[in-house]
């Protein structure tokens, strides 16, 4: 069988048996597992299916992918349909037609559960990329604890996933009551009937022609109350795109990822009001250590003058959005030397509660509101570096502060979604 | 000979008195035509208006469009409504669609009892249609300089501009000198004048923002050149210093 592409235009959602020419039919009508790989390198495929038949030697495995292996009959465990993976808004996240096509290959095929697999085409295409243990761990984990979306949780460094850390995780956990690190997932393992459901969810988007907007399946799944976990991912490294270039390029990101998240909590509003949280045992702040790395850290000097700068000059807007409590914790901060920046974990969650707030309330143009909030991350960031800057094992009690804090303050938020109008100092 | 002048004084204020009064008699008509034709349109406008809004309600047509729409999203037309509904802004439209009727009809009939006399023709009415044409002009040019301002500003805050606020208050300024410029022409006010000023005053808005872009910019240029010249440079926030420099710290990724 030749190599030659299955499809024409990989951001087209739909599962293609018809437009998929060059690929023989699969041979199965039904599979217990059905993997959806991104769109990798010609060359690069055969790594991916190596590492997928190593991860189930015993299983009826379909593999969807773009391109067929020169030598299928290196892989005869596997049977490979076509598939278009789409791409997302950001790029290297599953974007909502990818779980579109997932749903609607599993229902034709049968198949008792989906691993999807992101992630950055060009990190995907190196040799060993994809970890057999991984895909195992999701599987197992999916079948035997009859869970309905399992996701990776990787390994990451004190430096590393910064606005997940920030946002992402602490908001899922407090207001969706979800316990996962990364909730906006790269790969995905999700059951028959959460893909269906994913799939009716995504339709929408994809008649709106929005198919590469992202999609939240673990507030979703939450929301439909279907269970979620997380599995280890060993010392992996979650597939990471090419850091952004430019301030401007990170800014588009940061909006586009932060805004995607608003959307979806505003949009699932009244269940996280009702919702319980973890409420996990307290966790008791602790005083930063004194910083040493600070005067070869510019990166921190940087942020925290981008902050002052904003401090400065984004007051107007700042006043639409922040009460004053928050507003005169953010000029109290603005004045502390590097030395003794630290945002506390609750004023970040109130100010993340604030804009979320501002988003649903539409109290100033979006993009103007988002870009607004960028400084203030910043100055999270930098005061999360001064904490782990000394010891980077403290990166685990930090963003455990952050995510206990989202959750002490959830009340916050639910007093003003109800009643924005109501007098708040 | 007093007498004779009182006579004359009661005569010369009678006169102006009973040609006043000629000019409001003349002029009543007018406004009278003006405001029943506002009343009457607004009214239509109320009724119809309340009518479209019960049929709308009647077809869910809020649920028919937010189930067209993406979830969490909204749509132009939902962004735009007052209170996220479109019947309400079809409402509205339709309310003040009628009322602009009516004020355009108003001054038609307005403008048909001054037939015969030029004066008031020609130089109110061309007046009224030009007050509101302006009206328009300065609230949409003054929306643009807000927007654009807050755009700028946000822009240059997170891009470390030194100089944002200026560089805001700047292109704020520039677009209400604009509208204010393009109100007048329209106006038929000031004719060259305006222009001249216009053209002086935009002019120094550029030539002093070009300064102050270009002095303030000394040190971009300056980090240019080290750049240029292979000298390390501090970072922005984003900017992501090489792993294979064993003298940078570990490098940051946001996402």
């Amino acid at each position: 069988m030749s190599s030659s592409p299955l499809t024409a235009d990989a951001t087209q959602p739909t599962a293609h048996s018809e437009s998929g020419p060059t690929l023989a039919p699969a041979h199965r009508s039904t599979a217990e597992l059905l993997i959806c790989l991104p769109a990798l390198a010609p060359d690069a495929l055969p790594h991916a299916l190596h590492a997928i038949a190593a991860a189930f030697p015993n299983e009826s495995v379909l593999v969807a992918s773009a391109h067929a292996p020169e030598t299928p009959s290196d892989f005869p465990s596997l049977d490979i349909i076509p598939y278009a993976s789409a791409r997302s808004d950001v790029g290297w996240i599953l974007a909502a037609a990818d779980y579109a096509s997932a749903a609607q290959l599993a229902l034709e095929h049968n198949a008792r559960a989906v691993i999807l697999l992101g992630g950055d085409t060009a990190a995907l295409s190196a040799p060993n990329a994809l970890d057999p243990t991984l895909l195992r761990s999701l599987f197992d984990c999916l079948r035997t604890k009859n869970v309905d979306l399992v996701l990776p949780r990787f390994a990451v460094g004190p430096n590393d996933a910064l606005v997940n850390s920030a946002l992402l995780y602490p908001l899922s956990r407090a207001l969706f009551g979800a316990d996962i690190h990364f909730p906006l997932p790269i790969d995905a393992a999700i059951s028959a009937r959460l893909a269906q459901r994913l799939g009716s969810t995504t339709q929408r988007l994809i008649a709106l022609n929005q198919g590469s907007s992202l999609l939240w399946p673990v507030a979703e799944s939450a929301a439909a109350g279907f269970s979620v976990r997380e599995v280890s991912a060993g010392s992996a490294a979650p597939p990471t795109p090419p850091p952004p270039a430019t301030q401007a390029d990170f800014n588009a990101l940061f909006t586009s990822i932060a805004g995607s998240l608003f959307n979806d909590i505003e949009s699932k509003s009244s269940f996280w009001q009702r919702a319980r949280g973890i409420y996990a045992p307290s966790v008791q702040p602790s005083s930063p250590p004194p910083i040493h790395e600070l005067a070869a850290s510019p990166e921190i000097h940087s942020m925290i003058e981008t902050f002052r700068l904003a401090q400065d000059n984004l007051q107007e807007i700042w006043s639409l959005v922040l009460p004053p409590q928050s507003r005169l914790a953010l000029k109290k901060l603005s004045v502390l030397s590097p030395d003794v920046f630290t945002m506390e974990p609750d004023l970040w969650a109130r100010v993340v509660y604030d804009f979320a707030l501002a988003y649903h309330l539409r109290t100033l143009n979006r993009s103007h509101l988002l870009g607004a909030m960028t400084p203030l991350y910043f100055a999270w960031v930098a005061s999360y570096l001064r904490f782990v800057a000394d010891d980077p094992a403290r990166a685990t009690h930090a963003i455990e502060l952050t995510a206990a804090a989202f959750e002490n303050e959830k009340s916050y938020i639910v007093s003003r979604w109800r009643w924005p109008d109501r007098f708040n100092p | 000979m007093g007498h004779q002048m009182a006579q004359q004084i009661s005569a010369a204020l009678r006169q102006s008195i009973h040609r006043i009064v000629l000019v409001l008699a003349s002029f009543l008509p007018g406004i009278l035509a003006f405001l029943l034709a506002v009343v009457v349109f607004a009214l239509i406008g109320w009724g119809l208006s309340a009518l479209i809004r019960r049929l709308l309600i009647a077809v869910r047509f809020d649920e028919r469009l937010a189930s067209r729409e993406a979830p969490g999203s909204t749509g132009i037309l939902t962004e735009w409504s007052p209170s996220n509904s479109p019947t309400v802004l079809a409402q509205r439209t339709i309310f003040w669609l009628l009322v602009l009727a009516g004020v355009a009809i108003g001054i038609s009939a307005f403008d048909a009892s001054y037939a015969d006399d030029a004066r008031y023709s020609i130089f109110l009415l061309p007046y009224v249609a030009h007050i509101a044409g302006a009206i328009l002009i300065l609230l949409v040019g003054t929306l643009i300089a807000r927007f654009l301002a807050r755009s700028v500003l946000i822009g240059a805050v997170n891009a470390q501009l030194q100089y944002a606020r200026f560089l805001s208050l700047g292109i704020k300024w520039l677009v209400l000198v604009l509208s204010a410029a393009m109100a007048l022409d329209h106006l038929q006010i000031g004719g060259t004048v305006v222009e001249l000023a216009f053209g002086i005053l935009f002019g120094g808005i550029v030539l002093t923002l070009s300064l102050a872009i270009g002095l303030g910019s000394r040190d971009l240029v300056s980090r240019s050149i080290e750049k240029t010249m292979e000298k390390p440079a501090t970072p922005r926030p984003t900017e992501v210093p090489s792993r294979s420099d064993p003298d940078t710290p570990p490098r940051l990724r946001h996402f």
